[in-house]
């Protein structure tokens, strides 16, 4: 976990103070078997963090949210395991030092 | 509607991603105009540091330290993709056993080969490391000092490493990790084409037809590859898909042929297809009668075992295993006759139907055939002819050297071409193709390095597995290991490998950036940069040459290879080094440095530091004054220019996203060979294989041979080992990435669930897998991504803490002295 969480130890040494919590934002792009696409895009879209905004017949484009670059590499590790997935390749990633509205 | 911030990002994030998946999206969801801030992060290009691909990244430095890095959308080879293992480049320098001191043995304050692992300053490594060389030196001359390197080291350290061994210390025993990754495709290069690599590029991918995998899992080894090859599969239906393995892994997913053979057979497949062509008459004749020619091969030309082993003494044609002797195509359709349908499908245990479907993807005129191959050919006891098999198929049917119609051996390492091949670093191989065993040869490397005719030694030195059995016989006593973990990858280690590190006899260094299994078992652990903390040059497999700059410091006391190399050189002078006849012949080489001689050249240093953009870092050439990457490039690139080897000048890579040589008037070339596309062609000529001296390519004919161990009733299982899409070859880079590390953890056997209940053993259980040679403890996966078929099971050699290597059988393609880590036998029993 980050050191900036909220935790009690993390505000008494004012670590709380000194960071902003992040969240990392990426896109991805994971091909896929046509005849598996709704499928695997179904699968998806229940993955915490995974949001499917683009589909062709045999290609999904995801957005990762998470955390820190670790959740998102691990996010897309699993996702590249899944049954149906040819391939899962990241292509842009941005960090946002505070969480926006 | 009113968008958020973060909505804004990921509706930006995901058209760029649509962007390059060819997606149309709706207007409202177009990048972001002038994109998001990008946080003060400097961004600069580099290639990555795993496979062969040679895909661009941009990597992100902060504070001095690298914090992200992407898919470069400007790289032609993977258009701005990431693969799992690439996107977490920025934290394989950021592991936290890092390596940032020399640590030597030593007990009481000096060296001892019993000694602890003590951290000692660069004087005191390179003092001690020097006196063990000039006594291995003394007492038994140049053939007892040896190097093994990497197609992970950038260019110039490989160019710098070939200068002092073979005419620094004058000795060939400089030998390459790639000796287990594709010397055999190397070999069948020179033999067939008589040039290395391939003619081909990967714009093939976009213009072939069919695709035809031969022992390569592209899916996990080479996943952007794979992203291209599944692009046109899935967006042209008539494309086809045939894998070929020993068992059914993740790229079987999309095959439209799905073959799984009994191990080794794929030669006699090959020679299938061949008399397939033929006999249903699909020779191209034309092709065939002005630009091939015919050869048979010796036979029963044994397993690269150690003399005295019993299938060595059995073998007739061991003594000259690469012989070939001129024959007409009659003949050669006369060989081939005799691997008909029947006779080859009972031997592979393929269906009919799936061969034949195979057999006319190459037959067939109209359709232009991709072959694909990277392990399962290489690491074979018959690897080089397995991969002149596959050029008899293309070269029969004339499909080759133009767009789609490609044979494509696919590499490994990032620069296993650029730096192994390119530079030779190989124990009989000189730069530009060329080799020690000929005399015009090394008289043109002597004017090159200027260093006096006779210089470079005639005998090809020890390759790896000979290293690992010199150093165990104690024939060879100074040994320098950089950039691979060899203890991890080499067959057989724990009789042939570990012996020789902890013979007494013996001092091994070992450069490295993490204290690998390599590293434990050294004298001396050197502290390596790695990657962007120098500045470097690889070459990928499609012969495209690319740069990065140095954009991080190393950390603590860590230096590249590069810089390793030469500041070791300037601890001997030629008179410690060089016998007295050379030295008497040329007196105005006395006194002088190693240094001198190969790098303080007049060549190689004459480029000023001034020639260094001046924001860039450069560790190296401050430290010797002068630029070096560029000096030894620039040396380097004589050898290949108006050779069929042509570089572009030095800056102009730093410039762009790579080349692919030759680059002649500034122009990569992307299909060899052929009029039109490659300048050495002329015109007139159509297709012209110029690396031969007749111009013509040639079609070899050689038989099926069984593998050197096959199971039988006390070892009745064949082990194949190989990688995972998550971990890069032994894991010292990617085992330090937690996320990797968490995804796949440890190696596991892949196992066919009925061939486990036969011995007792569940899904998940704990078992011993045993050789003739050693043993390991793993546990048993009956439902992996790995299907694998009765009496065959998987292990891969990622793990540090399962060292699969144990079990291997060091039998190597007696041409190439590749090994074969693809067949052997073992017994499973319940741990």
């Amino acid at each position: 976990m980050k050191s900036n969480r909220p935790t009690r130890r993390n505000l008494l040494t004012g670590r709380f103070m000194d960071e902003q919590p992040t969240i990392h934002i990426s896109s991805a792009v994971v091909s896929v078997l046509p005849q598996r696409c709704e499928h695997v895009s179904q699968l998806l879209s229940e993955i915490s963090g995974v949001e499917v905004h683009h589909r062709s017949a045999s290609k999904i484009v995801i957005v990762i949210e998470g955390p820190d670059s670790g959740v998102l590499g691990g996010t897309l590790a699993e996702i590249a395991s899944l049954s149906g997935v040819l391939s899962a390749n990241m292509v842009f990633e941005q960090r946002l030092a505070d969480l926006g509205t | 509607m009113k968008l958020s911030r973060r909505d804004m990002l990921k509706s930006h994030a995901a058209a760029i991603a649509a962007g390059v998946a060819n997606i149309t999206v709706p207007a409202a969801a177009q990048p972001v105009e002038g994109g998001v801030g990008s946080l003060e992060i400097q961004w600069s290009k580099a290639p990555c540091r795993f496979c062969g691909t040679g895909c661009g990244v941009m990597v992100g430095v902060k504070e001095g330290k690298v914090v992200a890095t992407h898919g470069d959308t400007l790289a032609e080879v993977n258009r701005g993709l990431n693969c799992i293992k690439g996107y977490f480049l920025s934290k394989i320098m950021y592991g936290g056993d890092r390596l940032t001191t020399p640590l030597l043995r030593k007990k009481n304050g000096v060296y001892t080969k019993d000694g602890e692992f003590t951290p000692v300053g660069w004087d005191e490594a390179f003092d001690v490391m020097a006196a063990q060389a000039k006594k291995t030196l003394k007492a038994k001359g140049p053939t007892a000092i040896g190097m093994f390197g990497s197609g992970q080291w950038t260019i110039w350290e490989g160019y710098a490493a070939t200068k002092l061994m073979r005419a620094g210390f004058r000795s060939n025993n400089l030998d390459p990790n790639a000796r287990h990754c594709m010397a055999s495709a190397a070999y069948a290069f020179m033999r067939t084409f008589g040039m290395d690599e391939p003619m081909g590029c990967y714009d093939d991918f976009e213009a072939a037809d069919a695709f035809v995998l031969w022992g390569s899992n592209m899916a996990e080894m080479h996943p952007i590859l794979w992203t291209r090859l599944t692009d046109r599969r899935l967006s042209h239906p008539h494309v086809k898909v045939a894998v070929l393995s020993t068992f059914t892994n993740r790229s079987s997913d999309l095959a439209d042929i799905p073959i799984v053979f009994k191990p080794g057979t794929d030669l006699a497949i090959l020679n299938y297809i061949a008399n397939h062509i033929i006999s249903t008459g699909r020779v191209n004749q034309d092709f065939v009668n002005k630009h091939t020619s015919f050869v048979k091969g010796a036979v029963d030309i044994g397993y690269g075992l150690r003399a005295e082993h019993p299938l060595q003494t059995k073998a007739k044609g061991a003594a000259d295993p690469g012989a070939m002797q001129p024959i007409d195509f009659e003949a050669y359709a006369r060989f081939v006759k005799d691997y008909t349908l029947d006779n080859v499908s009972k031997l592979s245990g393929v269906e009919r139907g799936f061969l034949q479907e195979l057999a006319e993807l190459y037959a067939d005129p109209k359709r232009k055939v991709m072959s694909l191959w990277t392990m399962g050919f290489n690491q074979h006891v018959r690897g080089v002819w397995a991969n002149q098999l596959v050029y008899n198929l293309h070269l029969l049917t004339g499909k080759i050297s133009e767009p789609g119609n490609s044979p494509f051996s696919l590499t490994g390492q990032p620069s296993a071409c650029g730096t192994a091949r390119e530079v030779g670093t190989f124990a009989h191989r000189l730069p530009a193709d060329m080799t020690v065993t000929n005399l015009a040869h090394r008289k043109h490397a002597e004017e090159i390095w200027r260093v006096p005719t006779g210089t470079i030694p005639e005998k090809p030195g020890y390759h790896a597995v000979e290293q690992d059995r010199m150093l165990r016989d104690g024939k060879l006593n100074f040994y320098w290991i950089q950039v691979n973990n060899n203890l991890q990858a080499a067959p057989n280690s724990s009789r042939e490998t570990y012996p020789g590190y902890r013979n007494p006899d013996n001092f091994i260094v070992v450069s490295d950036a993490y204290p690998t299994v390599t590293a434990l078992a050294a004298d001396l652990i050197l502290p390596a940069a790695m990657w962007v903390e120098k500045e470097g040059a690889y070459g990928n497999a499609e012969r495209r040459t690319h740069f990065w700059r140095q954009l991080v410091n190393a950390p603590g006391e860590a230096r590249s290879d590069l810089w390793q190399l030469m500041e070791f050189s300037k601890r001997f002078i030629t008179d410690e080094v060089w016998p007295s006849e050379l030295l008497a012949a040329n007196p105005n080489y006395r006194g002088k440095s190693l240094f001198d001689v190969l790098f303080r050249n007049g060549s190689v240093d004459r480029f000023p530091l001034t020639e260094l953009p001046a924001e860039v870092e450069n560790q190296e050439s401050k430290s010797f004054g002068f630029y070096v990457q560029k000096g030894l490039f620039e040396e380097y690139a004589g050898f290949g220019r108006g050779h069929g080897h042509d570089l572009a000048p030095f800056d102009s890579y730093h410039e762009g996203r790579g080349l692919r040589w030759p680059v002649v008037n500034g122009k990569e070339t992307r299909w060899r060979y052929r009029e039109g596309y490659d300048p050495y062609v002329k015109p007139g000529q159509g297709v012209h294989f110029y690396g031969q001296p007749d111009g013509k390519a040639k079609i070899l004919a050689v038989p099926y041979e069984p593998p050197a161990e096959s199971p039988d009733k006390d070892y009745d299982i064949w082990l194949v080992t190989g990688r995972v899409l998550e971990h890069w070859h032994s894991g010292s880079m990617t085992m330090r990435v937690p996320e990797l590390y968490k995804a796949f953890p440890g190696a596991r056997c892949f196992m066919h669930a009925e061939d486990a209940r036969a011995r007792g053993i569940n899904n998940g259980a704990e078992i011993r897998l045993i050789s003739r040679r050693g043993e390991i403890r793993t546990r048993v996966d009956t439902q992996g991504r790995n299907r694998m078929p009765r009496g065959v099971v998987f292990v891969p050699w990622f793990d540090a803490s399962q060292l699969i290597n144990k079990t291997t059988l060091d039998a190597t393609d007696p041409i190439s002295k590749q090994t074969d880590f693809k067949k052997c036998a073992v017994k499973i029993v319940p741990a």
